[in-house]
């Protein structure tokens, strides 16, 4: 049994996350008419179809591209000093100070009280094809795993192995892995809540939304 | 003060606001005047000190009476927009309560009903001749405003509605009874939800052109493909205070003034769009696009006007019995029938004219009403080809027709049953000759092959003989962008990680094709011109025909000018013969980069003759829909008028024996789609193209709704079964012929 | 795409952006410091630990290395090539090498680079394998048996299926094979087997459909299937003048892992001093040769290139594919030869060299060959199951350097190294030379067992390699 107050109370003490938003890919540095302590918003729209406040110009091959911020937040270092410049692939631009969101709470204290299941190797993941046709006609809660269950593909190197699942049997509550995105070693896949402790989850997801306040 | 002065009182009062909303502000005097008026009467009337309270209300009715009068003389076209819109306005309801004898509301009641802005019912009249009482049931179909009421959603009626009404268009065809409609909408809900806003609208408009009972449309508030939805008719009578026209004021003055989404247009601007759009009755009887006006009492028809719905009866009838009589054969007669119902003081409720029709009379009424609307708007589209030209065409048009329907209707049909004969008669001599040299054969297939090994190995190991050498796909015709050295992001990159794409390989070798997900960047008509169709086998036709500014709209002759300038194209609408290998076809192309590829008067003209060319030279149709934007609001009903126009052409071409395709790309909207376009059974689309009714904008400002991103996608339509097929652009050539061959076979078109 | 040496700048004014990773890029940059050519390198965020990076962080000076997202972000490359001044373009091999989309980006975009490899028409040309077919047949040179043009008319596809099989019968062959595949296709997708003629048919059909599905096209091919023989490579050198190619001999690389990869590569293609064969092997490398070398001759061939062959047990050879770019094991080809006389020879040296324009300066004549070479590719994978790739931290490599030993790798030997989970975990090349074939084996054996190679990977596994399979293989090189 989690101590989900303890938990808020450490969380509280430091609400905030920062992200550094690096380049894609090379280019020369436009930055846009945006300062160091100034808003700066994620993607918005009921579909997340607008995309967040324009940090940078990145051109390429007479390609100039946006780059967006992904998540609401305040900029507290902008890298001025390349304005005009040709950068590396990955380099800093700017950091955002975001403070976490209800859903992020709820992230951070879930990775707290579901089994984790973590990446064997560092590789790309997949669900296994029925799995992913499951998730994706209604979502992963639906899904229900069990020990030897072939759940997942990892691949790597061109080869792909199939994975199986070990751990308590439940529903899958959380998937932290990404399409075509590396996991290394150790790093959790999913979440795997237990059927008798869904009515634990639901309490967390509760307390969370009341007692964190999203402030803007 | 009594009930009844109180009620009149009431009245006069609604009659107050009325004068206030429809004129918004304007013409305050008057108004205050009136209420002046009206409140020291009330004042008085309600301390009882008034002698003569009946007189001294007449007066004031006689006051109200002349003020309307000479309102009526300032009235404006936006105006009339807010009189239809007005809760006090007549609604249909109110129609069938007072024009009709007696009806029967079907497919739903109030606001249980698939769709309560449609309301459909069964109605009788009942005229007498002599003694003699007659009863004859219509179809009436119209939207249903409602005077407002929520549930009714302001007339603008969903694909279902417009379903049902399509469905009762038909039972009244099966039936035999005349249709009635009534036009109350200010456009379709523009909602894409199965089957789909466009889709029905074009279904409903295809029925109507084949509709084989008399059909009469009044039109109140005509909004553009919501009114077309229920509108060809072979009569059409349009209420004197109603507006009729190819898009909201407000609508053209946010596409005028290039408003962006949220933002709203001054008024002045609306005003002046209204008026610009030429949307009164008058107009539209002046351009041909109505056939009578049905005049109504000053500032508009309310629910208390009597006269005026007795009036609406006569004429209706007279409408419905004009349609009837001119299907009549006997000149004498017919004319005698005629010039009797048309008497502007014939009391029609004392005459009878049977609606009934026999098969023949069904097919002159068919025929009436296409060549009506087959005829509409030719003056609005520019030809500026001299007299002669003109004529040569036309005579050589006549004079080839014959040798057309000698050529097609007697020789192929015999033809074909010579080849039958030859090709049996071939038959036997082959079995006979192989009979005659088997003992030979036997002798020679014993003899050693040793050579042919030799041989057989040769065709192993050396070079063969193939005519496929420069088997890599060249292109024609390659996308001017493709000499910028530049790269472009994919769309979907986000999505699918595609890498960015070097210019001169995405619009030159890959054919505008993200070679990563396959995503289509637009690519110009010529790209489709050249690279579809055999090399050199395309036939430009019509290209004089000019994109004009019929309703001389401010400033919109410029802009015409600098779309044929940089297109240098003279229309929107490029019609041509083509042959895709060795098959002979006509292809209509409406060019998303004329104006938005909108459709007006020219290029209705054009894709017309297009069809009428087809069906001539039993040539398969296509319309390649580069892009479209919609009717071109600039030309107003010169605009709206193409869609059932078009239409007509379509279907008088499909039912000759011909075959129409459709191939949608990029962007396709609105009126083309919602009509001629939209009609076809096999439209295609090129991926990545997008189809609906109304873009995320309208749909926004029109309901309120946001729309979920890729609501428009060809993939959805494909779902909804609005379309057939999607197509890949580098395969349109192959999937175009495989569809002639298929879909068109033997008898569908004519090789 | 002749051009002259006089317009070009002289060697040292180039900057060559090295387009690609690990060994070869190490291997370019070394040329380019010997030609006196400046360089760009370039490496992504995982790939951050490689020798490659260290060395141009060693030898380069200012621009000589950039962060990119991807080695297959084209765009990538041309920007950084942009931002350095880069001249010319190095691809290496696998990435862009023999994208002929690549190499016409390269040389038609508005800031002109030279690409170092084949012109792209060359590379459009020979890529396409109905196309490399019908030119070898045109000059006599021969193909695998079969049709060299798509077939798309079942009776005729059926037709030349029995007589590849009666083809077959003829030759003694006891188990003939057809193999079907789309002609549009590549990269082994599309392709069936058939052993009875009676099951062509549906085979076929089989096949015409995904071709039809795939590529849009229902063309097939339909060859003999062999499969008793060698893998034979020509190395061709040629100037953009195109007129004078030369070879630098023959290589067998036959030992192969089941997934038909190379793991073993041996310079020249046959030993037929010390071991016999059932054929005249000295003729079977003079005719490919001259095959190659016409072939070269005929399209114009302006760079470094490699002819695939297939050598059946009777001796005859069919040209499977032309390689249009450098290959991994073009060193052990250098190894053995000579410049009138000089050894030391770099054919990625001579590569950048011509590609920039040089002339050839030598003919055939001046080109002899001394010895043998064998290069073993080291590998971290398990040979017992399948070849599967072996991911990890390597924690020592190490071996003893002996003159008769080159050592090429990316891996760093002073410290451990992560492999990247993006590439194949090749860790090593290692070529060595031998008067003749006895002393090659035995020293390459030596060098075997001298070879320190530990690691262990997350779970704790031991590091897996391919040493213990190069070992046992040594024994049976050039045997056939």
């Amino acid at each position: 049994m989690i101590d989900i107050s303890a938990l808020l109370d450490e969380i509280k003490a430091q609400p905030f996350r920062d992200i550094v938003i690096t380049t894609p890919h090379t280019g020369v540095v436009t930055f846009a008419d945006i300062h160091q302590g100034d808003k700066a918003h994620g993607p918005q729209g009921q579909w997340k179809e607008k995309p967040g406040t324009v940090i940078a110009t990145l051109e390429r091959e007479r390609n100039p591209k946006p780059i967006c911020s992904a998540e609401k937040g305040v900029i507290s270092l902008l890298h001025t000093e390349l304005e005009g410049r040709f950068v590396e692939a990955g380099t800093p631009l700017a950091v955002l100070r975001h403070q976490l969101t209800r859903a992020e709470v709820e992230n951070l204290i879930l990775r707290k009280a579901l089994h984790l299941f973590p990446a064997p190797e560092r590789a790309k993941y997949y669900f296994t094809p029925d799995v992913d046709k499951k998730i994706r006609a209604s979502d992963a809660h639906s899904v229900i795993v069990r020990e030897g269950m072939e759940l997942l593909i990892m691949s790597r190197m061109k080869r792909e192995v199939p994975l199986h699942y070990s751990g308590p049997s439940g529903v899958i509550y959380a998937v932290y892995f990404k399409y075509n995105e590396n996991i290394d070693a150790g790093a959790p896949l999913i979440g795997v809540c237990p059927q008798d402790q869904l009515p634990t989850i639901q309490e967390v997801i509760m307390r969370v939304q009341t007692d964190w306040a999203e402030k803007d | 003060m009594d009930n009844n002065i109180e009620k009149r009182l009431q009245n006069l009062r609604d009659r107050l606001t009325y004068i206030g909303d429809i004129f918004a502000g304007k013409h305050r005097d008057n108004a205050d005047l009136l209420e002046e008026k009206l409140s020291s009467f009330t004042e008085r009337a309600r301390s009882d000190s008034l002698e003569d309270p009946y007189g001294d209300l007449a007066a004031l009715e006689d006051l109200f009476n002349y003020v309307e009068r000479r309102l009526e003389d300032n009235i404006t076209a936006m105006d009339r927009v807010r009189i239809v819109r007005h809760p006090q306005r007549i609604c249909l309801r109110d129609i069938l309560e007072n024009v009709y004898d007696n009806f029967t509301e079907v497919g739903g009641q109030d606001e249980y009903s698939l769709d309560p802005g449609m309301l459909i019912a069964r109605a009788v009249i009942t005229r007498r001749r002599g003694k003699k009482s007659y009863t004859q049931s219509v179809m009436v179909i119209g939207q249903e405003k409602g005077h407002g009421a929520e549930f009714r959603n302001g007339g603008s009626v969903k694909p279902w509605g417009n379903a049902k009404a399509r469905q009762y268009m038909r039972v009244a065809e099966t039936e035999g009874i005349p249709i009635h409609t009534y036009i109350f909408t200010p456009g379709s809900y523009p909602i894409e939800d199965y089957p789909g806003a466009a889709q029905q609208i074009a279904r409903n408009i295809y029925c109507m052109a084949g509709l084989r009972v008399p059909v009469v449309t009044v039109i109140s508030e005509g909004g553009s493909g919501g009114a077309e939805a229920i509108g060809l008719a072979d009569r059409r009578l349009m209420l004197s205070h109603g507006y009729y026209s190819v898009i909201s004021p407000e609508g053209a003055a946010a596409i005028e003034g290039h408003l962006k989404a949220g933002q709203r247009a001054t008024p002045e601007l609306i005003e002046q769009c209204a008026r610009n759009l030429k949307i009164t009755a008058l107009d539209n009887l002046k351009f041909g696009y109505i056939d009578r006006i049905v005049v109504e009492p000053p500032l508009g028809a309310r629910p208390w006007h009597f006269d005026f719905f007795r009036h609406l009866r006569q004429e209706v009838l007279r409408a419905t019995d004009e349609v009837v009589i001119s299907t009549r054969t006997l000149p004498v007669l017919k004319g005698l029938a005629l010039a009797r119902v048309r008497q502007p003081d014939a009391n029609l409720d004392e005459m009878y004219t049977r609606w009934g029709l026999s098969p023949a009379a069904k097919d002159r009424l068919l025929a009436h009403r296409q060549q009506k609307f087959l005829r509409l708007s030719r003056m609005a589209a520019r030809d500026r080809r001299p007299f002669f030209a003109k004529m040569a065409v036309a005579l050589w048009d006549w004079a080839s027709k014959p040798w057309v329907s000698f050529k097609y209707d007697f020789y192929r049909k015999h033809q074909r049953r010579i080849r039958t004969f030859m090709e049996e008669m071939d038959n036997e001599w082959e079995v006979f000759k192989s009979r005659l040299f088997s003992p030979w054969r036997k002798l020679t297939r014993k003899l050693p092959t040793g050579r042919d090994d030799a041989g057989k190995t040769k065709e192993l190991t050396a070079l063969s003989s193939w005519s496929g050498e420069g088997h890599r796909k060249r292109w024609n015709y390659l996308s001017p962008r493709y000499k910028i050295d530049r790269a472009v992001t994919c769309p979907n990159s986000a999505a699918y990680g595609c890498l960015d794409l070097w210019g001169p390989d995405l619009f030159a070798e890959f054919a505008g094709v993200c070679s990563h997900c396959g995503y289509h960047f637009p690519m110009e008509p010529e790209w489709y011109v050249k690279n579809v169709f055999d090399l050199g086998s395309v036939f430009e036709f019509n290209s004089e025909i000019e994109a004009g500014n019929p309703l001389n709209f401010p400033g919109f002759d410029e802009r015409i000018t600098a779309a044929q300038k940089s297109t240098k194209c003279k229309s929107g609408c490029m019609t041509f013969e083509a042959r895709i290998d060795n098959i002979k076809l006509v292809v209509a192309m409406l060019m998303g980069t004329f104006r938005g590829g909108s459709v007006g008067a020219a290029e209705g003209c054009k894709f017309v003759e297009a069809a009428q060319r087809a069906e001539k030279k039993r040539y398969p149709f296509l319309a390649y829909v580069h892009g479209t934007a919609g009717i071109r609001i600039q030309e107003g009903t010169h605009g709206v008028i193409q869609m059932p126009r078009c239409t007509v052409a379509v279907r008088r071409y499909i039912e000759s024996g011909g075959l129409y395709m459709v191939l949608y790309d990029t962007n396709s909207f609105a009126g083309p789609v919602a009509s001629f376009l939209g009609c076809s059974p096999y439209q295609f689309a090129v991926r990545s193209s997008n189809i609906g009714f109304a873009g995320p904008g309208v749909i926004k400002e029109t309901t309120g709704m946001d729309i979920p991103p890729k609501y428009h996608r060809s993939y959805r339509a494909l779902s909804r079964g609005h379309i057939q097929g999607i197509w890949d652009r580098r395969e349109i050539r192959a999937n175009l012929k495989q569809a002639l061959l298929t879909i068109g076979g033997r008898n569908l078109y004519y090789r | 795409m002749v051009e002259n040496a006089q317009d070009l700048p002289p060697l040292h004014e180039h900057r060559i952006l090295v387009a690609n990773r690990g060994e070869i890029a190490m291997r370019i940059m070394r040329a380019c410091r010997k030609l006196g050519a400046s360089f760009t390198a370039i490496y992504t965020a995982d790939d951050a630990a490689s020798g490659h990076v260290r060395l141009a962080r060693e030898m380069g000076e200012k621009d000589s290395l950039y962060r990119v997202s991807s080695y297959h972000d084209a765009n990538e490359l041309m920007a950084v090539a942009d931002a350095t001044g880069c001249t010319a373009v190095h691809p290496g091999y696998g990435f862009f090498a023999e994208d002929f989309r690549f190499a016409r980006r390269v040389t038609k975009r508005d800031r002109k680079l030279v690409f170092i490899g084949p012109s792209w028409k060359i590379i459009r040309e020979l890529g396409d394998k109905i196309n490399t077919k019908r030119l070898a047949r045109s000059l006599s040179v021969p193909p695998v048996p079969g049709s060299d043009r798509p077939i798309y008319d079942e009776l005729e596809a059926e037709r030349i299926a029995k007589t590849v099989f009666e083809f077959q019968e003829r030759q003694g062959i006891d188990r003939p094979l057809v193999l079907v595949k789309a002609s549009a296709g590549g990269g082994g997708m599309g392709i069936e087997e058939v052993y009875d003629p009676d099951q062509f048919r549906s085979v076929y059909r089989r096949v015409r459909n995904y071709a039809l599905r795939q590529f849009k096209d229902e063309g097939v091919l339909i060859e003999q299937r062999i499969t008793d023989f060698n893998h034979l490579e020509v190395q061709i050198v040629s100037d953009r003048s195109g007129r004078s190619p030369v070879h630098f001999g023959t290589r067998n690389c036959s030992i192969q892992s089941t997934g038909r990869q190379k793991r073993l590569e041996v310079a020249p293609g046959f030993a037929a001093d010390t071991l016999s064969y059932t054929f005249d092997a000295d003729r079977v490398l003079r005719d490919i040769v001259d095959y190659s070398l016409a072939m070269a001759r005929k399209v114009g061939y302006d760079n470094v290139g490699t002819w695939e062959w297939i050598v059946t047990r009777k001796g005859d050879p069919f040209l499977m594919e032309v390689n249009t770019r450098i290959q991994v094991e073009n060193g052990v080809s250098a190894r053995i030869a000579r410049i009138r006389g000089q050894g030391e020879i770099d054919l990625i040296a001579e590569q950048i060299r011509l590609g920039l324009g040089e002339p050839l300066g030598y003919g055939q004549a001046d080109v002899t060959f001394d010895g043998l070479g064998i290069e073993y590719r080291i590998i971290a994978e398990d040979p017992n199951n399948n070849f599967t790739p072996w991911v990890g931290h390597i924690e020592s490599f190490s071996w003893k350097p002996e003159p008769w030993l080159t050592m090429l790798t990316h891996v760093p030997v002073d410290e451990p190294y992560e492999i990247p989970t993006e590439f194949d975990p090749n860790l090593a090349l290692a070529i060595v030379w031998g008067k003749n074939l006895d002393e090659a084996k035995a020293r390459g054996l030596a060098f075997l067992q001298n070879l320190r190679l530990t690691g262990h990977n997350a779970s704790g596994d031991p590091l897996q390699s391919n040493v213990e399979f190069l070992k046992t293989s040594t024994e049976r090189i050039l045997r056939f």
